[in-house]
């Protein structure tokens, strides 16, 4: 089994997977920080009172929570094209991490307001504040404190989640595994290293998860 | 000072103020009690709008409250409210809690509302803890802070919704202290309690409501010795009792 | 051109419907599978005895910080490599099962350390057994806090089932990806597949919402 494990073919193969490693990274970076902006966008027209943005927001985000992502790529890989858009794969799969991650951000970002107490707001009303201040001091400051780790999870989600681009041959570090194993037949030393350097990914930012709880969660006022 | 003029508000099916009609005049002490349900709570949200109301008026400093064009950030500047469950912002530290308003509302420098904000700390008798964050302090010094929040504003009104209710009985005479203080300036105050000892000591006027309706007032002797209706006397005794 | 492939559509749309079945049996399967064994694996993880605690931390850990569609590679791949030959229906399956059940294990590990030291003690004090205190006592309050995200794990689980398409399960997403070739409307086709993912995992999100609201009282 693990004893015939070919260490020396993964050293031939190193530089192959630090590129697909560095282009996993580039396409988690790139893409949360678009989902960032989508969910926020989402999230606030979600909540917000206008029934013209507030429904096809939430005809949005359901119907990313309850179809799979990779019928999401899917969708955009072999539907872009139809519609006469000739997107390179890329490009094409960080669209669908964008969409995807966003809608799960828009959720997370509504709990973390609706997570702080009627009471603040109430007492932000009865001091004289209006909306915007009552968003800026009250509710956001606090909503950040319940919101960073779940976005943190969701960061490690949308890192695994970047494995299902190898699909659409977009050169990422499953692609690299599925390369090394079409050209040498040694799925085990593809995989495992494969996985490995997922699970650096994910203890990096996993450690960055817990430390934010720690530091960032409020302590209940009563 | 304050007025209300044939209110009316309905939750739903329930109608939680029936045709409330009551005057408040400038430094007077108000003391509202009744049982839970019975209204008083909402009464006084009333005033400062925190609550809508369906029928009638309410007029503070010939201001009618619920009017579309009354400019409400005025209005609530001039009436502080103090909370049951105080509702301190637990993100910010005493200090900035109580400058909060007069810096975003009042738009005063920052110099100028920390002045402010430590005299109010001072009248509780919180100087000390200003950079302290809610969660270290007692449930007591919680609600002081929360009173000096409501008076940095340096409001004509001050309104208290059950200030004591959530507190452990030995810090329930700190917060009363600062009231009776508060009271002894001359100001306007609303406060909804079952302290009767409060009630008897400063309050001028006691009224009682009931599914709400306003059954009684008077003066506080009155009202606790000689309550006039039935309802009224089982309410007294049962706090009495308790 | 549009319309001729919609009646193509139309007429392969039984070939839909058996992807629709095979999802929805490997889905049933593993969420029995997972449940069972996430549990166990829950009760161990939130009891004393470190070196099994460790143990299932590991594996949590290893399943948690991979994506699931490398698992499946390893599974399928690897498994032959050292004598054990799966054919892909069983080894989608055996992979659902690996993942699936390290999920629900954190959430039955989160569930049953909620409940307040206090209630264990009570419970021994009343000469109850391990594992009557777990069913009788633990358990029972636990799933209030358990029942919320379980569900939303199980349509995360339904979703996943997707990716077992790349070993070449005819299940909803591989028809999907097999018709795409023949009929080259990528929007139709997916739209269609996303359409019955819809159907199942939409009733099931209302569910979880619903859960949360009502056990958050």
């Amino acid at each position: 089994m693990l004893v015939d494990f070919n260490f020396r073919i993964i050293f031939e193969y190193l530089p192959l997977f630090l590129t697909g490693l560095r282009s996993t990274c580039f396409i988690a970076v790139v893409s949360i920080a678009l989902a960032l902006a989508t969910g926020i966008i989402a999230c606030a027209c979600r909540i917000s009172g206008v029934k013209a943005i507030k429904y096809p927001a939430i005809a949005y985000i359901e119907i990313i929570r309850s179809t799979p992502l990779l019928v999401q790529i899917y969708f955009l890989y072999f539907g872009l094209p139809t519609l006469g858009l000739r997107v390179p794969e890329l490009q094409t799969g960080i669209l669908a991490l964008m969409l995807n991650s966003g809608a799960y951000i828009a959720e997370i970002i509504r709990a973390g307001i609706t997570s702080v107490d009627d009471g603040q707001l109430e007492a932000g009303t009865a001091s004289g504040l209006n909306y915007f201040q009552r968003m800026r001091f009250i509710i956001l400051p606090q909503a950040l404190g319940v919101t960073i780790p779940p976005l943190l999870g969701q960061n490690i989600v949308l890192v695994k989640d970047s494995a299902l681009l190898s699909l659409i041959s977009v050169m990422e570090l499953t692609r690299c595994g599925q390369t090394m194993t079409s050209e040498r037949f040694m799925p085990a030393e593809a995989f495992f290293t494969v996985a490995f350097f997922y699970m650096c990914i994910y203890f990096c930012l996993k450690a960055l998860a817990d430390w934010s709880q720690r530091k960032l969660i409020f302590r209940e006022a009563y | 000072m304050i007025e209300f003029k044939n209110v009316n508000k309905w939750f739903g099916k329930l109608h939680v103020l029936n045709n409330i009609d009551l005057k408040i005049s400038k430094g007077e002490v108000l003391v509202i009690c009744g049982p839970s349900g019975s209204g008083k709570s909402t009464l006084i949200r009333c005033i400062n709008r925190l609550e809508k109301i369906q029928k009638g008026e309410i007029i503070v400093n010939n201001t009618p409250v619920h009017d579309k064009h009354t400019n409400l950030t005025k209005l609530r500047a001039q009436i502080g409210f103090v909370f049951q469950q105080f509702h301190l912002y637990p993100h910010m530290t005493v200090l900035q809690n109580v400058m909060l308003a007069p810096v975003n509302v009042k738009k005063l420098a920052k110099s100028e509302a920390e002045k402010i904000a430590l005299e109010k700390l001072e009248q509780v008798g919180l100087t000390e803890k200003s950079s302290a964050y809610p969660a270290q302090l007692s449930g007591g010094q919680q609600q002081r802070v929360a009173i000096a929040r409501g008076l940095t504003m340096s409001p004509e009104i001050m309104l208290f919704d059950e200030p004591t209710s959530a507190l452990d009985p030995e810090m329930i005479g700190e917060v009363l202290d600062v009231m009776v203080n508060l009271v002894s300036e001359g100001m306007t105050m609303c406060v909804v309690t079952h302290e009767m000892g409060f009630a008897k000591k400063v309050a001028h006027r006691v009224l009682f409501m009931d599914e709400g309706k306003i059954v009684e007032t008077g003066t506080p002797d009155d009202f606790f010795d000689n309550p006039k209706t039935d309802r009224a006397a089982e309410f007294i005794s049962k706090i009495l009792t308790h | 051109m549009m319309g001729f492939y919609f009646s193509r559509l139309v007429e392969i749309y039984p070939f839909f419907l058996k992807g629709l079945w095979m999802t929805s049996k490997i889905a049933f399967i593993s969420l029995v599978t997972c449940t069972l064994i996430g549990f166990v694996l829950g009760v161990i993880r939130s009891s004393n005895n470190i070196i099994l605690k460790r143990i299932v931390g590991v594996y949590v850990a290893f399943v948690r910080g991979t994506p699931f569609v490398v698992q499946i590679f390893i599974i399928f791949f690897i498994l032959p490599d050292w004598g054990l030959q799966l054919d892909a229906f069983p080894a989608a399956l055996l992979a659902m099962a690996i993942m699936g059940s390290a999920f629900i294990c954190e959430i039955v590990a989160g569930g049953i350390n909620s409940i307040h030291k206090g209630q264990w003690e009570a419970a021994t004090s009343s000469g109850l057994t391990m594992i009557q205190q777990l069913r009788l006592v633990i358990v029972p309050q636990a799933m209030k806090v358990i029942l919320p995200p379980l569900v939303g794990q199980y349509v995360l689980l339904i979703k996943d089932t997707s990716v077992v398409s790349v070993i070449g399960v005819m299940e909803l997403t591989r028809v999907g990806w097999v018709t795409v070739v023949r009929i080259p409307e990528g929007l139709m086709v997916f739209s269609l597949v996303g359409a019955l993912y819809f159907s199942i995992s939409y009733p099931l999100i209302l569910l979880s919402n619903y859960l949360e609201r009502k056990m958050a009282i």
